[in-house]
């Protein structure tokens, strides 16, 4: 046989070594256990789950939203897991898999409940003005049916994963380290008592109502100038928060907003104090204040009528 | 049987022929040449129209209500089609076109079958038709870069077997005992892309969950590196020593860097999903792979260079070959920054991110678009034997694409890394999306200058071939069409 046949079996082989190793053998070695935390795809009077998953495949939501967890990510609830993408439901795996390959939008998989239909419908027809920065395309040529089906895909993401937080603040803020241990040593405010709460209140009046408004609505004066709207405290979302990430927020400032490191403000005593008012805010329905006859008005301070020798004294009348 | 379709052979004068078989003469000609001038035509054609859909949607990126209620220009939409039309389009018909006028240049014989070349171009540009409506109707099957529908799969692998068969036969007629390099490279792709693609593409199964991923992206990525890379590098060993006219530096090294691609390219593919649940063996064999693919693309390149030794400066009045040279630095660029970004450590920051989007741009466009367009420019004189129109154009391509991209990956890259801090402090998406809204605008004019670069291309294409030859400027040399003779 010359070198060329050799060449050609060499190349042959090699390639066969290759699939066999990357492609046949994790089909047969790799059989993860489902876990019981799948998502399950039924039907519901407002749609169907499955066919909701074919519409998210056809509109091409995967190129821009993954769905894994990683172990870095934050806010996005627990980590998945291989068996995570078996539906109990018909006992089969998700295919085609919608692991997603860029972040261009947020992860989804744990997005199911985080936002009410209403939302997700809204978000889907005209992404801007539920959401200012975002530059998701508008999918409003979607029918009713396509439509329903697709959200009640996105609300049963997840719903097997059951989580306490969805955020959680960085390790230095928790009693998982050092510093964080030390940190909640030196803290003396008790955030639960309502004193400790109207301490705060103060604080909250001179820093914060100027965007977030008096009532943390996210209505302050300055809400107008702002692209990224300040946060409305009254949003139940925020209940979830737990003392350690309201503080974190309160003294790092939110990146890409014109929220401060309060930090470099206040005390970690005044921070304490305003943790513990800000944790009154939020009900447990959102408060929008989009019509002037819902606030709370006060007259405008009408100035005596002066004079002119009242008003300016020292240039003599 | 051929003879009753096509007339006979000998038969020139088509005009003397019966209807049919006059239209099948002129479709399925058999003039020599003929199957890669197409080829080549073709892929120009679906490259304005995969570029185009590319910057459209670019600009969706960077106005998000530019488009309402019209689902074949939503953005998904545009991006399927966009990927498809440039790789499947643009890119692999130009490779086709490309290794039918080396293959047989490089056996010193003819094509073996150009009726065959011309059916398979014919079958390509149906499929690019089909894909056309399809994908921007969102008839998808969901698996990224495996979009195309089952019929249009079996096209495709229609078509690469028809290649594959004529190049095959071309290389038994051959009137050369030792094989080229270039020629080893465009063998093995032609051997190994089909099955790749067959296995990719899961048109007729439904592997369960990660399985699916695993496949799908040894796909994803073996599309690139086991036939835009293999057949880009061997148009790469083609072009800079004939354009240099000088000998290649080492056959040795050549080798070398064959056997490493063929060896190292085709397990990297779990480095696209390095952070979900896949297996830990498989990852490892993907990360150790990827790092390893620095041996050959070094070698690779360590030739290539050698071989321009002294002969730099002809990169100045020589536009083919400065496109080459062009091609061969930015693949340096894309093969040193893929090893990086395939180690834990390096993904576990910027995955995700538009980093990796302009990384892509980088292999597909900075380098294979580029020895593409350099093998266009260099191959469709000698096809046809006319001159280009115009020089002027030619430059103006090539600043234009040159600096488009260039600023396509500084927008993406810098994008990328606002992107990647994001999410590496947790962030969330509404808070960093107005940060990299410059970015978007930036990407979207470079998008606009590529594109116009592709316009004036096809524009100089279209004089040359289809208008009175110009008087040949100064310094212009004269070209003469390849005598082929057997």
């Amino acid at each position: 046989m010359n070198s060329y046949g050799k060449a050609a079996i060499g190349i042959m082989t090699t390639f066969f070594i290759i699939i066999f190793s990357t492609v046949l053998m994790p089909m047969y070695v790799f059989n993860p256990k489902a876990t019981g935390h799948g998502n399950d795809y039924v039907a519901t009077k407002d749609g169907d789950a499955h066919r909701g998953r074919q519409i998210y495949v056809r509109e091409g939501c995967f190129y821009c939203h993954s769905q894994f967890t990683r172990l870095q990510d934050r806010g996005y609830g627990p980590l998945v897991r291989a068996g995570d993408y078996y539906k109990d439901n018909d006992q089969t795996y998700e295919t085609p898999h919608v692991l997603g390959t860029a972040r261009t939008g947020p992860d989804l998989t744990n997005e199911g409940g985080r936002m009410s239909s209403e939302w997700q419908k809204a978000h889907l027809v005209e992404p801007r003005a539920v959401k200012p920065g975002s530059i998701m395309p508008s999918f409003s040529y979607l029918n009713d049916q396509d439509m329903n089906d697709l959200v009640t895909y996105i609300q049963s993401l997840g719903n097997m994963r059951k989580v306490q937080h969805f955020v959680q603040a960085p390790d230095e803020y928790r009693d998982t380290t050092e510093l964080g241990q030390k940190l909640l040593a030196r803290k003396t405010v008790d955030t639960n008592s309502s004193s400790a709460a109207n301490a705060g209140r103060g604080i909250f009046t001179q820093n914060c109502a100027v965007c977030h408004g008096l009532e943390g609505y996210g209505n302050g004066p300055n809400a107008i100038t702002l692209e990224k709207k300040p946060a409305n405290f009254s949003r139940p979302f925020y209940q979830q928060y737990p003392d350690d990430f309201w503080f974190y927020r309160v003294s790092e400032g939110v990146p890409g907003t014109r929220m401060p490191r309060f930090g470099e403000v206040l005390t970690e005593e005044q921070r304490w104090y305003l943790v513990a008012y800000l944790k009154t805010l939020p009900k447990d329905k959102e408060v929008v204040i989009d019509n002037i006859d819902q606030l709370d008005k006060v007259p405008p301070i009408r100035l005596p009528k002066l004079s002119e020798q009242q008003y300016e004294p020292h240039t003599g009348g | 049987m051929l003879e009753a379709i096509f007339g006979s052979p000998l038969d020139t004068d088509i005009d003397k022929l019966p209807f049919v078989q006059r239209i099948a003469a002129t479709l399925f000609s058999d003039q020599p040449g003929s199957a890669s001038r197409n080829f080549f035509l073709s892929a120009l054609w679906w490259s304005l129209l995969g570029m185009g859909a590319g910057l459209f949607a670019a600009a969706e990126f960077a106005m998000p209500d530019l488009v309402h209620n019209v689902p074949q220009l939503a953005m998904p939409h545009l991006r399927m089609w966009h990927v498809n039309g440039v790789a499947i389009g643009w890119l692999s018909m130009g490779y086709v076109g490309s290794m039918f006028y080396m293959v047989p240049s490089l056996c010193k014989t003819k094509l073996w079958s150009e009726r065959l070349g011309n059916f398979t171009m014919w079958v390509w540009n149906i499929l690019m038709v089909a894909a056309l409506c399809t994908l921007l109707n969102g008839n998808t099957e969901g698996r990224e870069y495996a979009e195309l529908g089952a019929i249009i799969d079996v096209m495709v692998v229609i078509g690469l077997i028809s290649v594959a068969m004529n190049i095959y036969m071309t290389l038994i007629n051959r009137k050369v005992k030792k094989l080229y390099v270039s020629l080893w490279y465009f063998l093995g792709s032609l051997f190994w892309f089909p099955l790749v693609y067959i296995i990719g593409q899961r048109a007729f199964v439904a592997l369960p969950g990660l399985n699916d991923a695993i496949v799908g992206w040894f796909y994803g990525h073996n599309i690139l590196g086991m036939w835009f890379t293999t057949v880009g590098v061997g148009m790469m060993y083609y072009l800079l020593p004939r354009l240099t006219q000088a000998p290649l530096y080492s056959h040795g090294l050549s080798m070398l860097g064959f056997w490493g691609i063929a060896l190292f390219y085709a397990p990297t593919g779990t480095h696209h999903i390095l952070q979900s649940p896949a297996p830990e063996w498989l990852k490892a064999i993907a990360v150790i792979s990827s790092i390893f693919l620095l041996v050959p693309v070094l070698t690779v390149l360590t030739n290539f260079f050698m071989t321009m030794r002294g002969k730099w400066g002809m990169v100045v009045t020589d536009l083919p070959l400065r496109f080459a040279v062009t091609s061969s630095i930015f693949y340096l660029i894309t093969c040193v920054q893929g090893p990086f970004q395939a180690t834990r450590w390096v993904n576990w920051y910027l995955h995700f991110s538009q980093w990796v989007v302009g990384h892509a741009h980088l292999a597909l466009l900075g380098t294979f678009s580029f020895i593409l367009t350099s093998s266009f420019y260099y191959c469709m004189p000698r096809l046809t034997g006319k001159n280009w129109h115009s020089q002027g154009m030619i430059r103006a391509h090539y600043w234009l694409k040159m600096l488009g991209f260039v600023l396509m990956m500084v927008s993406l890259t810098t994008a990328g890394l606002v992107q990647a801090a994001g999410w590496a402090f947790g962030i969330p998406v509404d808070q960093w999306s107005l940060q990299i809204r410059p970015y978007w605008f930036l990407r979207e004019l470079s998008g606009v200058m590529i594109l116009l670069g592709q316009i004036i291309f096809a524009y100089n294409t279209y004089k040359t071939l289809y208008s009175a030859a110009p008087a040949p400027e100064a310094g212009a040399k004269q070209i003469k069409p390849v005598e082929v003779r057997v």
